[in-house]
């Protein structure tokens, strides 16, 4: 038996539920504080939607308590903040600690069978550290400049103390640098916690797929996220100090720093990071497919492979966000080769989630639909980046709402239903209670239609030519006739934004009016569905010992001995010996 | 990372928690210093991210340094090389003495006397630089001299506060045979801000 050590269980409230080390708790502390500002970000889009349908007029129930020196509406300074935080915030500070922190802590060490993280204490620092910098971000609205300004990507000269001056954009930059120290703690984390605390017989090829996702993206996350970080430390070094990193100069004299190598850092990262927020959507995908169509993941190993495919490819494509710099045609074409050639992983994984619902018993409860939801909406998204990838495709489509709605479809969307299939799918493990399900399917049906209708209406007007960040589109005679379109647009986004208020209810109030969950009511064979609901605070009380895969489900010989359709991963039939194998066997207990 | 093993306890098949002496367990302390490793990878691509501008800013300069501008000394930095090496593998000593549990609280204050040597001369390094007429504004190639060492002093500071804190350990006798994961961890982190060192020695300085 693995033997794993673990911080005593703590007595005080303070250590309990504020400083815990238990990774449970952490889970939770990052779900609050991302649920928080995917609100706080949410809103801000429902601004920059209102301008679009009704440029330059008061804002609702906003604008009075918020802008009233403008009458509330929203000026041409003020906008560019608006849709800056708002990138900023939704990335960094809302789908980040949601899928990675939120999920990544919650399921690793229970999925694979440990009792904790491999380092709680850097745990409870990497989320506190996420928690200054989330303060950092709010001091940036209140600096007298104002908010940043330069858009998320924060491209130099943009961004430099001339283009954006003030403290908001240096606060944000910091901002972004100190979440990026939060990110690598928990990614150094989540490797070693994979790495070495995998339950006896636990083998790669045993895990749930959510796990081999968030374990990927913590990979990507470790070796990336530290390229935005030099950035982000040099941009900070060109504000503060005043040095010429990314400030073109004359370069005759004294040489001249250069605008274009941040556009390069920030890719290098930037590539990877939609990748490091859709693999963790993508294993939870793949796990609840099999879960609720009662049949094995189709091809696990399959994708598994195309999943290191991705995250291995994802550190060469970084190029076409750049085609339009005067890159070389030629270095444009490899990078567009290779772009191309991500699809092909990417479609791997999809036909597998195709196959694994072709003939299932499907269970379409709320975090089943969610997951077909998700499908749906990255099907769309990532069809659209085939245009994007393509160069001569790009020249006339960069830069427009084309590319807000594209990415917007895959990153935003498809890792927000991801998201909420999580957490309909956790929740009664998280939180000991079930939420309603009459909520959750209104919740989905309505969400799930808005979110395509929403950035479906973007992919059309940027089709039709229209430039992404414009303050007041229609100024431009040629842009005059897509009103109509942005104001539908806008009305779907309201729709969406004020059908949340069916999750925020149910997600509050299932924690106290919620039935009380059974220890395994998706009736699956994942490790964390093996303890109780909640799990106590050591998770398990024996270290499992893992006997087979987890998707176990609909095998003819369980039906049989057992008389359901599922079994547990560390579960043995009656005339099964329980041994692991041999390998790991021999490298457990302690040395 | 090493407080993390401290508070870490042992729940067995009993339920009950055993505490569990700091770094007495060899499966705890590779885990350590897989997580270390990690850590050092990752950092290792932001210093990645710091030398990849570097290159990019000048090859893209005609002249390098350009013109009117001072070359930088080289004596003092090369010293300094010197000192950062040594002080690594005094640590190093340090740290294969204390496993076999003999003092090595001499060599971790020889360790760290030789990085507040390597500071301080960093310092110097500056002033001079400074006073030459190169100011942190005055374009590109001061933005690389001072934001890369200014940067790696920082790691170098962050090093020293360690080691000191590390000498008081085996002075005291509180590291030794038995417990020296913390020791272990930061002559890791210590090789590695010696190594990033030595690259902007040879790019900075001397290329």
């Amino acid at each position: 038996m693995d033997l794993q050590p673990i911080h005593p269980e703590p007595k005080s409230f303070l250590r309990r539920y504020v400083f815990s080390l238990d990774h449970k708790v952490i889970a939770k502390q990052f779900l609050w504080a991302g649920l928080l500002f995917l609100l706080f970000g949410g809103t801000l889009a429902m601004m920059i939607r209102w301008q679009w349908a009704y440029p330059m007029k008061p804002v609702p129930i906003l604008g009075p308590l918020l802008l009233s020196k403008t009458g509330g509406a929203i000026t041409p300074a003020l906008y560019p903040a608006i849709f800056t935080m708002h990138g900023l915030i939704m990335i960094f500070f809302a789908i980040t600690p949601i899928l990675i922190g939120a999920f990544g802590n919650y399921t690793i060490p229970l999925m694979i069978g440990a009792r904790d993280m491999a380092f709680p204490t850097l745990n409870m620092l990497s989320f506190w550290t996420f928690l200054v910098s989330q303060g950092l971000m709010i001091a940036a609205f209140f600096q007298k400049m104002g908010a940043a300004a330069a858009g998320w990507t924060t491209y130099p000269p943009l961004s430099d103390s001339v283009g954006t001056p003030g403290w908001g954009q240096t606060l944000a930059v910091l901002a972004i640098f100190v979440t990026g120290v939060s990110t690598i703690m928990g990614g150094i984390n989540y490797v070693t916690t994979v790495i070495r605390f995998r339950a006896p017989g636990m083998t790669y090829m045993r895990m749930p797929l959510t796990v081999w996702g968030l374990w990927l993206t913590s990979i990507l996350n470790i070796l990336f996220v530290p390229v935005l970080g030099s950035g982000g430390l040099l941009l900070l070094l060109d504000r503060l100090f005043g040095t010429q990193f990314f400030i073109a100069g004359a370069s005759a004299v004294n040489g001249g720093g250069d605008p274009l190598v941040f556009q390069h850092l920030f890719w290098i990262f930037g590539h990877p990071e939609v990748y490091i927020l859709i693999l963790p959507a993508w294993g939870i995908l793949c796990d609840l497919l099999s879960f609720f169509a009662r049949k094995p993941a189709y091809f696990y190993k399959g994708s598994v492979y195309a999943m290191v495919a991705v995250t291995l490819l994802s550190a060469v494509v970084y190029g076409h966000h750049m085609y339009v710099t005067g890159m070389s045609p030629l270095l444009g074409k490899g990078f567009m080769t290779f772009t191309v050639m991500i699809s092909v992983p990417a479609e791997i994984l999809f036909v597998n989630w195709l196959l694994t619902i072709t003939k299932g018993s499907i269970r379409l409860e709320p975090p089943m639909l969610f997951a077909l939801g998700t499908v749906f909406v990255f099907g769309l998204g990532g069809l659209t980046g085939l245009f994007l990838a393509i160069m001569s495709m790009d020249l006339y489509l960069h830069d427009t709402m084309f590319v807000v709605g594209h990415f917007h479809l895959t990153m935003a969307s498809a890792s927000f239903l991801a998201s909420l299939a999580g957490i309909y799918f956790w929740y009664p493990k998280m939180f000991g209670r079930e939420m309603n399900k009459t909520l959750g399917y209104a919740h989905f049906w309505l969400s799930t239609v808005f979110i395509t209708l929403v950035f479906t209406g973007q992919l059309v007007a940027g089709y039709s030519g229209q430039q992404r960040r414009l303050f007041e589109p229609y100024q431009y005679q040629f842009l005059h006739h897509l009103l109509g379109v942005n104001q539908w647009t806008s009305y779907f986004a309201f729709a969406l934004y004020f059908t949340q208020i069916l999750f925020v209810y149910n997600f509050v109030a299932s924690m106290f009016l919620g039935e009380k969950a059974a220890e395994n009511p998706w009736q699956v064979g994942t490790l964390d569905w093996a303890t109780p609901s909640p799990p106590p605070h050591h998770n398990f009380d024996v270290v499992p010992l893992v006997l087979r895969g987890p998707h176990e489900l609909s095998d003819p010989e369980v039906i049989r001995s057992l008389g359901r359709d599922w079994i547990g991963q560390a579960e043995a039939l009656p005339d099964e010996r329980p041994v692991a194998e041999p390998a790991r066997a021999a490298e457990g207990g302690r040395a | 990372m090493s407080e993390a093993i401290a508070q870490m306890a042992d729940l067995s098949r009993t339920g009950t928690a055993v505490p569990l002496d700091r770094g007495s367990s060899l499966r705890d302390e590779n885990t350590a210093k897989l997580g270390m490793w990690i850590f050092l990878g990752s950092w290792a691509m932001l210093f990645a991210g710091l030398f990849f501008t570097y290159g990019a800013i000048r090859e893209a300069t005609a002249r390098w340094p350009p013109a009117g501008l001072p070359r930088l000394p080289l004596g003092l930095p090369a010293l300094n090389t010197l000192a950062l090496l040594a002080s690594s593998a005094l640590l190093q000593l340090g740290l294969s003495r204390t496993r076999r549990g003999e003092r090595a609280a001499l060599a971790v204050f020889g360790a760290f006397s030789l990085g507040l040597i390597f500071l301080s001369l960093q310092l110097v390094v500056w002033t001079q630089v400074w006073k030459s007429g190169m100011t942190v504004t005055g374009g590109p190639y001061p933005s690389v001299f001072y934001g890369l060492t200014a940067f790696h002093a920082l790691h170098v500071l962050v090093g020293l506060a360690a080691l000191f804190v590390l000498w008081i350990g085996c002075a005291s006798g509180r590291i030794g045979a038995a417990r020296h994961l913390a020791l272990s961890l930061w002559t890791l982190y210590w090789h590695f801000v010696g190594a990033v060192w030595l690259i902007i020695f040879a790019s900075v300085y001397l290329a």
